[in-house]
């Protein structure tokens, strides 16, 4: 064949390979080849099942069902059967089975070497360092928990109790400054919140439909009682500075410049003692007295808020037959007793105390641990005083500090010691579920299984106005080499032969459940719920007007404008950061490229001279400095900047790592006249275009 | 300089032309005999399943239902083959006569070895595939009987329900599956045409079947 020839003898090849079917076959086979390269996650098939337990992630404890296809967890859904949550769920909750295998999850028990780098230790040599270190430390051993609804915490404080040390501490949040006013105004039990009995809510700085209380049941609450399209079956009033969620689905908004509750709340007092709702208790004259300097003219001067809203408020709460007034901080922690007294006296006044719809005066949790502090006791207790005083040396650093559950060194401003009392300490070890802040400054770092890897419970969270108990049960194996933070402290007090009373986690949750006379078998073989309407005798309740007095003395913060953080539960929490599965939800408005936004209304803009977009630069009186971008909403009170808290991570993984700044950075820690309690929850700053 | 003589006589141009038709022809039959015969069973390895199957006898013999095995669960997922443990139900000792339900019980149900994960699927989609049969399953509450249902189910699967024996379960050397498994057009002749097969009205968005 010459060289024509074959050039034919390949023309005709080609036309008959063109006219078979192999080229295209093989496009197609090689389509789906690229489907078996390695790196293509592959799903797990089998059968599904829903087990309902409760979220440990979430501070208010969502119910909820975990998915399993062939038991592996793979999405977390609304259990319609939870007699608190009704079907509902927050965004954190829903985002527990993709943080389950978070990259900055804990895979193995980390231990600080001499150069400062981590090295991955077996379980065995963690436990027998864990060990020496307590024997060593003898008294001298503090612990903070970040999660007080969980029995784990009375194996911890009885460990501590039992080595000699009473430094067991809970980290501030929304129930220590409650429980102080509470106490301040003479209840004896725990403030409870009968939401769901109420026909009119006043909250004021407290965001019910994000992060305050019970935000699942909350949300559920207000779904039911404002039916879309039907008549609202609760009327629910909102005083915040920021046109946030709670706002705007509220009936009412009152827009409150951050810092001004006392008088907001004072000034609502004064309009219903106008409208003769004067509810007897000692103290009612010097109260209605001071009140009294609380007109309309001049609340609306310090809150920014108009008098005739103010007027409406006052009227619908009159008006209704069971109003509530609930007042809480925008943060979550760092909040004053003050604002909280003010409002137990407004409902004192409203006839809404120990009554359906009102505050109530539940039980405190029970220990079942032997020598165990009790959760009222562990609540009295104030961390960042302890943290202060270690950091300034009036107090003498622990040889070993625990960490559980909690992320101080990045939810407590920076003035807060918690870095020097880690760094003071002798040992720190932190039990955790994710490489968080706290856990990159301690020594021994110890991956902690999630609620759905392992026994845990809820008791009663702060906000509810029930009593109600709910078990997390091991839905899945352990993530990698977590292991069950509970069993971790039985096994450490087993090997230091201390006295707890109970063997393992499943027999401390039964005895409870047998406390509260809660059916544990139909808790742990279904994830039944328990729920129970206990309210104590009527407390002697008291207008502690003093107090309320002094907590209105406080001075507001310095600058030219105010912060308003915005807690949203999407950005996660301290503990968690931002959730993979959820960083779809986190817009424009809240981070933009790695700047956090700073959302401020045209009036603010233009005495700033910035435009939507500009960078500007936060200086707080700290002398802290972040920049930010500037962005345009007019549902923010003139010379006030919103920013979500969240974000300014220096851990976890790169959803949350360098993304924005943290809003706790402008705060520092003052301390409330009268109560003394460290408060942290506003924060003034000066502004420019940077 | 001596010049090249280009010109060429009638006679040496047929002849040359005749050779090369010959040549084009020959290729051209090689190339489809390889293309449509012999590459595409290069391609292929034929692989046995694991338990030679008799849906006859399941079916006819016994009286058993297609649901009784290929159910959708409560959740909407199909149930697709049955593991071990839903066979052992029947077979957790040996009913019958027939060696492979001997090996079955020896080698699965003994030794509790999952035989749903060895069960080589025909159908199989890749991951990026979406596919719900609860979606697809809308007429089969109205089919009488399991010659009706094979009939409804083997428009996309084989008709396996009259066979003593597996089919030959042929995989693709490059990609891995099975020869049977569906392609995108495939799916297309109903989301593509609507009134394919009645009016099915399935959207032939990308995101319906690729999450």
């Amino acid at each position: 064949m010459d060289r024509r020839g074959f050039l034919k003898f390949a023309a005709g090849g080609t036309v008959g390979l063109v006219a078979s079917p192999i080229i295209w076959n093989t496009l197609y086979d090689a389509v789906y080849w690229t489907q078996n390269w390695g790196w293509i996650p592959r799903l797990k098939k089998g059968e599904s099942q829903y087990v309902p337990t409760v979220s440990k992630l979430c501070p208010s404890g969502t119910g909820f069902l975990v998915r399993t296809v062939s038991g592996v967890p793979v999405r977390t859904i609304g259990d319609k059967n939870n007699p608190v949550t009704h079907g509902a769920m927050t965004a954190l909750a829903a985002a527990e089975a993709e943080l389950r295998v978070s990259p900055a999850r804990l895979k193995t028990p980390l231990r600080r070497s001499p150069d400062g780098a981590y090295i991955a230790i077996s379980w065995a040599e963690a436990e027998k360092l864990l060990k020496e270190k307590t024997q060593q430390a003898g008294a001298s051993v503090a612990a903070v928990s970040g999660d007080p609804t969980s029995s784990i915490n009375e194996v911890l404080s009885s460990i501590l109790n039992q080595q000699g040390s009473s430094d067991f501490y809970f980290m501030p949040d929304e129930e220590q400054p409650a429980a102080v006013a509470w106490e301040a105004m003479g209840g004896q039990g725990r403030l409870g919140y009968d939401m769901e009995g109420s026909d009119c809510i006043l909250a004021v700085g407290a965001p019910v439909l994000e992060s305050w209380g019970v935000v699942a049941a909350n949300r559920s609450l207000f779904n039911r009682t404002h039916p879309v399209g039907g008549e609202a079956g609760q009327k629910l009033i909102y005083a915040g500075a920021v046109q946030n969620n709670t706002a705007a689905g509220a009936d009412l908004w009152l827009p409150m410049k951050s810092g001004t509750d006392m008088a907001l709340l004072l000034g609502m007092a004064h309009l219903v003692i106008k409208a003769g709702k004067n509810g007897f208790a000692a103290g009612l004259g010097n109260f209605a007295s001071f009140a009294a300097a609380y007109t309309p003219e001049k609340v609306s001067a310090i809150t920014g808020v108009p008098q005739e809203r103010l007027e409406a408020a006052a009227k619908a709460l009159v008006e209704a037959k069971k109003p509530l007034v609930i007042a809480g901080s925008a943060l979550g922690s760092g909040g004053s007793a003050g604002s909280v007294m003010a409002a137990i006296a407004l409902n004192m006044l409203l006839g809404s105390v120990n009554r359906e719809g009102g505050l109530l005066d539940l039980p405190y949790p029970v220990s079942v641990v032997a020598h165990a502090t009790d959760y009222r006791d562990t609540m009295r207790k104030r961390f960042v005083d302890y943290t202060q005083n270690v950091a300034a040396g009036k107090t003498k650093a622990p040889a070993l500090f625990f960490v559980y559950a909690a992320n101080p060194v990045y939810s407590l401003p920076a003035d807060s010691g918690v870095k020097e009392t880690i760094k003071k300490s002798g040992y720190s070890v932190a039990v955790a579920s994710f490489m968080s802040e706290t856990c990159e400054e301690c020594d021994l770092v110890l991956p902690a299984a999630l609620g759905m890897e392992a026994f845990d419970d809820v008791q009663t969270p702060y906000g509810s106005g029930r009593v109600t108990y709910a078990l997390a049960r091991p839905v899945a194996k352990p993530f990698a080499d977590a292991r069950s933070a509970g069993e971790l402290f039985i096994a450490l007090a087993q090997e230091l032969k201390l006295e707890l009373g109970v063997k393992d986690m499943p027999e401390l949750l039964y005895k409870h459940a047998y406390a509260l006379g809660a059916p544990f078998r139909a808790m742990m073989d279904e994830g039944a719920v328990h729920t129970a309407r206990v309210t104590l005798p009527a407390s002697p309740l008291f207008y502690n007007w003093e107090a309320i007095r002094a907590a209105a003395s406080a001075r507001g913060e310095e600058g030219d404008l105010q912060v308003a953080p915005v807690v949203v539960l999407a950005m996660g929490t301290p503990q968690t950061a931002i959730p993979p599965f959820a960083t779809k939800v986190v817009t424009d408005y809240q981070l933009k490229g790695r700047y956090s936004v700073a959302q401020m209304n045209g009036a603010t803009a233009a005495k700033l001279k910035v435009n939507a977009g500009d960078l500007v630069k936060l200086v707080a009186g700290n002398n802290v400095q972040i920049t930010v971008v500037a962005a345009i909403f007019e549902g923010i009170l003139p010379d006030t900047v919103s920013l979500v808290a969240g974000l300014g991570h220096t851990a976890f993984d790169e959803f949350s790592k360098g993304k924005g700044s943290n809003v706790l950075a402008l705060t520092s820690v003052r301390r409330e006249p009268g109560t003394g309690l460290p408060v942290w929850g506003l924060a003034g700053v000066k502004a420019a275009r940077a | 300089m001596e010049e090249r003589n280009n010109t060429t006589t009638p006679a040496t141009a047929a002849k040359k032309c005749s050779c090369g038709w010959g040549a084009f022809v020959v290729g051209l039959v090689v190339a489809l005999i390889l293309g449509w015969w012999v590459l595409p069973n290069l391609m292929k390895e034929t692989k046995k399943q694991p338990i030679a199957f008799s849906h006859v006898e399941h079916v006819q013999n016994q009286g058993m239902t297609c649901e009784q095995c290929h159910f959708v669960r409560a959740d909407g997922s199909f149930s697709g083959t049955p593991t071990t443990a839903q066979c052992a139900e029947c077979h957790f000792t040996v009913l019958g006569s027939n060696p492979e339900e001997a090996r079955f019980v020896r080698e699965y149900v003994q030794t509790g070895r999952e035989i749903k994960s060895e069960w080589l699927v025909y159908q199989k989609q890749p991951d990026n595939v979406f596919f719900s049969h609860a979606l697809h399953f809308g007429p089969l509450a109205e089919l009488k009987g399991p010659k009706e249902t094979a009939e409804f189910c083997s428009r996309c699967h084989l008709n396996v329900a009259e066979t003593d024996v597996p089919p030959v379960y042929r995989e693709n050397r490059l990609s891995g599956y099975s020869e049977n498994t569906m392609l995108m057009w495939g799916c297309e002749r109903c989301h593509a045409e609507h009134m394919a097969m009645g009016n099915t009205n399935a959207s032939n968005a990308c995101f319906t079947c690729h999450k």
